[in-house]
């Protein structure tokens, strides 16, 4: 079977992390995954994944904004669509930037918001929305 | 301040003054009149020989063209306010005619042998008073003219011989060449020099009273400054999101400062890296550059380390990043502080002209004071906000670890991990319920937590129902509808404002609408209204076809963690929905009643105040 387009989820849950592998794998995607935003700027350096799936609290409150803006900023990895998945209350996941107002500003450095826990057919239709883009 | 605007209070400052003086003029010459008539009849009954009815007739003249004057005077009144000409012509037109009579009075009165000769002197006083120095000179040298003609009239013996009045002449003894220049001479000095020095006087007085108009015209624009910052700081610190306020502030500051742009940048946490948190006037490629490194700016460092950045001429400063853009952009000058609180460190506030030199030393001051109230509201917020950040990370972190399990059951009910069979699945689902519902306790717990504790008092701002309403309505349409429910919103096009915050108004309605939907059964029906039953209040109505509450249970019904055993029979909960509707009401000052019948349905209605403004909300400073 020929190998399908590349993910990395970047989350220090492991078990979350699993469970995303389980489904996108069930769908062909490529994954892999790392622990931390410094990890996961290693793995994108390495090979620019087709789309990222990026956590917002890890050891820091904003590391993966942190990433996020780091990768935004790159010109090399700009385009790489991310997905932003958060256990922050739902309001906050709702309001999107805004929630995340007092430390993102204005811009908004994620394609997409997904609210923990992690619906699978809400997962796959966001990452096949954003990779037909 | 422009040029042509300080013309025109000039104008205006004269004008003013010679209009005043001109009105003056008029109520003199009442009573000169008065004093002539007096003197006319004393004369009649003192000195028959004075041709009583000719200096009568003068007097007379002179009432007349007063009142004429008067007349006049009320309509130059009209005129624009710029005007100085039409009252300079009316000032010369009263001279004149005075002058006049006053010589028709000394010719019929012994000539230059008449006391009264001594008055023209008034003439030359008031033209210094009233006109140019140019005017009271050439007033003083048509009295001398005036004068010379009355030496060749006496000269010819054309001057009616009435010295027998007066006994001897006060100044003119002897009206034989050369002796005559004598008293002549005497007087053209005593009227040169009264013009003189009522000139000199008046051009002292004049740059006084410019120097008083500049000083009052700095007092008005520093006033105005002031007042304006006033509503700025007012406005700033009624927003409870950084953003709005953020913008409200670079907004205003633009506008009272008189520039084209502005800017904040708040540091990151680490102080490492300010990004553009809020701007005006300032185009997007400018603002592309994301975060500037506070390390490699040497400007922003300078800031940054406490001192006023001023920079007269973009051109002479060799530190900038990236000047090119700042050229493009149109900047000149600039201007930028830092933000701070004590000695903790903020951000930068900039302000930028579009003309080089333009910041005077006061213009830093004055954005001095602006920065320290910004940086004050800005603290003031991210204090509230902190503790809002620190209840949502509780909440994460409860959060997460049930989220993790929660994902890790949707991909087995999935099916991703292989088919579930029977009473599996059934579980899951069950396991999948009460996580949901403990994720919702978690929820409720912070939210009523952060109520309660709330800072300070609450802020609240002008929230328009309606829209609130509208936004959350196809959500709950939805969720009717899954469950079998028919739901209708009665929601009129506008009503007044409610005093209120964003967030709350949303927490009250969908508290209402889902407790509605979820303790209605299907084929139920739940209706969702708005309305205004009084100018100071809005009526929010969710009715329902439910269970109903019984009338014992309705006393608790606010009470934490309290259920009812048929919701509870029905529905999972956290007990905590209502009390957070009481608690959001009782913080906005509302009262809500409660209808119910065991088996028919319950109806909550939530009065909610509208804002009300104070006629006099304009402060004066």
């Amino acid at each position: 079977m020929a190998a399908g387009p590349d993910i990395l989820i970047i989350d220090d849950d492991r078990d979350l992390v699993n469970s995303i592998r389980i489904i996108l794998e069930s769908k062909n995607y490529q994954v892999r995954s790392a622990n931390n935003g410094r990890e996961g700027l290693q793995k994108v350096e390495e090979k620019v994944p087709d789309l990222i799936i990026l956590d917002v609290m890890m050891a820091t409150d904003t590391e993966g904004f942190d990433l996020a803006y780091k990768l935004n900023r790159n010109p090399k990895f700009s385009e790489i669509p991310i997905v932003m998945v958060t256990a922050f209350p739902q309001k906050m996941a709702e309001q999107g930037p805004e929630g995340f107002q007092h430390i993102l500003g204005e811009s908004w450095p994620v394609s997409q918001f997904l609210e923990k826990p992690i619906d699978p057919e809400e997962l796959l239709s966001a990452v096949e929305g954003l990779l037909k883009k | 301040m422009d040029v042509g605007h300080e013309i025109i209070k000039q104008q205006l400052f004269f004008r003013k003054e010679l209009r005043e003086r001109v009105y003056w003029f008029i109520k003199l010459r009442w009573a000169a009149a008065g004093a002539g008539l007096l003197g006319v009849g004393a004369a009649h009954f003192l000195t028959p020989e004075l041709p009583v009815r000719p200096l009568l007739a003068v007097v007379f003249f002179i009432i007349l063209y007063n009142l004429f004057f008067l007349v006049i005077g009320k309509r130059l009144e009209s005129t624009k306010p710029t005007e100085v000409y039409p009252f300079e012509l009316f000032a010369h037109a009263q001279i004149s005619l005075d002058l006049f009579s006053l010589f028709l009075l000394i010719y019929g009165t012994g000539g230059l042998t008449s006391p009264l000769v001594i008055f023209v002197i008034f003439h030359v006083v008031l033209a210094g008073i009233l006109l140019s120095p140019l005017s009271c000179y050439f007033y003083a040298l048509v009295i001398l003219t005036a004068l010379a003609g009355l030496i060749a009239l006496h000269h010819h013996n054309l001057v009616p011989k009435t010295t027998a009045w007066i006994g001897e002449p006060l100044f003119f003894h002897s009206l034989q060449y050369p002796r005559v220049l004598i008293p002549y001479l005497t007087f053209a000095a005593g009227i040169l020099i009264a013009a003189y020095l009522i000139t000199s006087v008046k051009v002292a007085l004049r740059f006084k009273g410019r120097e008083v108009m500049k000083i009052s015209r700095d007092l008005e624009i520093s006033n105005a400054k002031l007042t304006s910052l006033y509503e700025m700081i007012k406005e700033v610190d009624a927003h409870t999101s950084l953003k709005d306020l953020l913008d409200t502030a670079t907004r205003n500051a633009a506008r009272i400062m008189g520039v084209k742009a502005c800017s904040i940048k708040l540091l990151d946490r680490e102080n490492k890296y300010l990004r553009f948190a809020s701007t005006y006037g300032l185009s997007q490629d400018y603002l592309s550059k994301d975060s500037i490194s506070v390390s490699e700016s040497a400007i922003n460092r300078q800031i940054l380390e406490g001192s006023l950045y001023t920079i007269g001429n973009v051109d002479e400063e060799n530190r900038f990043q990236y000047p090119e853009d700042v050229r493009q952009e149109g900047i000149a000058s600039m201007l930028c502080l830092p933000l701070k609180v004590e000695d903790r460190l903020l951000g930068v506030f900039c302000v930028y002209s579009g003309e080089t030199y333009f910041f005077s030393e006061d213009d830093a001051d004055f954005f001095s004071l602006m920065t320290d109230l910004t940086a004050l509201a800005i603290e003031n917020l991210s204090r509230q906000t902190a503790r809002t950040w620190f209840l949502n990370k509780a909440a994460h972190q409860l959060r997460s670890p049930i989220s993790a399990v929660q994902s890790m059951l949707k991909t087995i009910s999935g099916g991703y991990l292989g088919n579930v069979v029977g009473q599996q699945k059934d579980v899951i689902v069950r396991c999948e319920k009460r996580l949901a519902v403990l994720q919702r306790l978690i929820n409720d717990l912070l939210n009523l937590a952060g109520k309660r504790h709330e800072a300070g008092p609450l802020r609240l701002k002008p929230v328009d129902p309606v829209q609130v309403l509208n936004n959350l309505a196809p959500l709950y349409q939805g969720q009717a509808a899954t469950k079998g429910l028919k739901i209708e919103f009665l929601i009129p096009e506008a009503l007044p404002a409610v005093a209120a915050r964003n967030e709350l108004l949303d927490d009250l309605f969908t508290n209402l609408i889902s407790n509605a939907i979820k303790y209605t059964p299907s084929g139920g029906r739940v209706v969702v209204g708005l309305s205004a039953p009084s100018a100071d209040h809005v009526l929010f109505e969710v009715a329902d076809t439910g269970i109903g509450i019984s009338e014992s249970d309705l006393s608790s019904l606010f009470s934490e963690f309290f259920r009812t055993e048929k919701a509870k029979a029905l529905e999972e909960g956290t007990g905590l929905g209502l009390v957070i509707v009481k608690e959001i009401l009782d913080r906005l000052g509302g009262k809500v009643r409660v209808e119910s019948k065991i088996g028919q349905g319950t109806k909550f209605s939530c009065l909610l105040p509208v804002v009300r403004l104070p006629a006099a909300a304009k402060p004066t400073v």
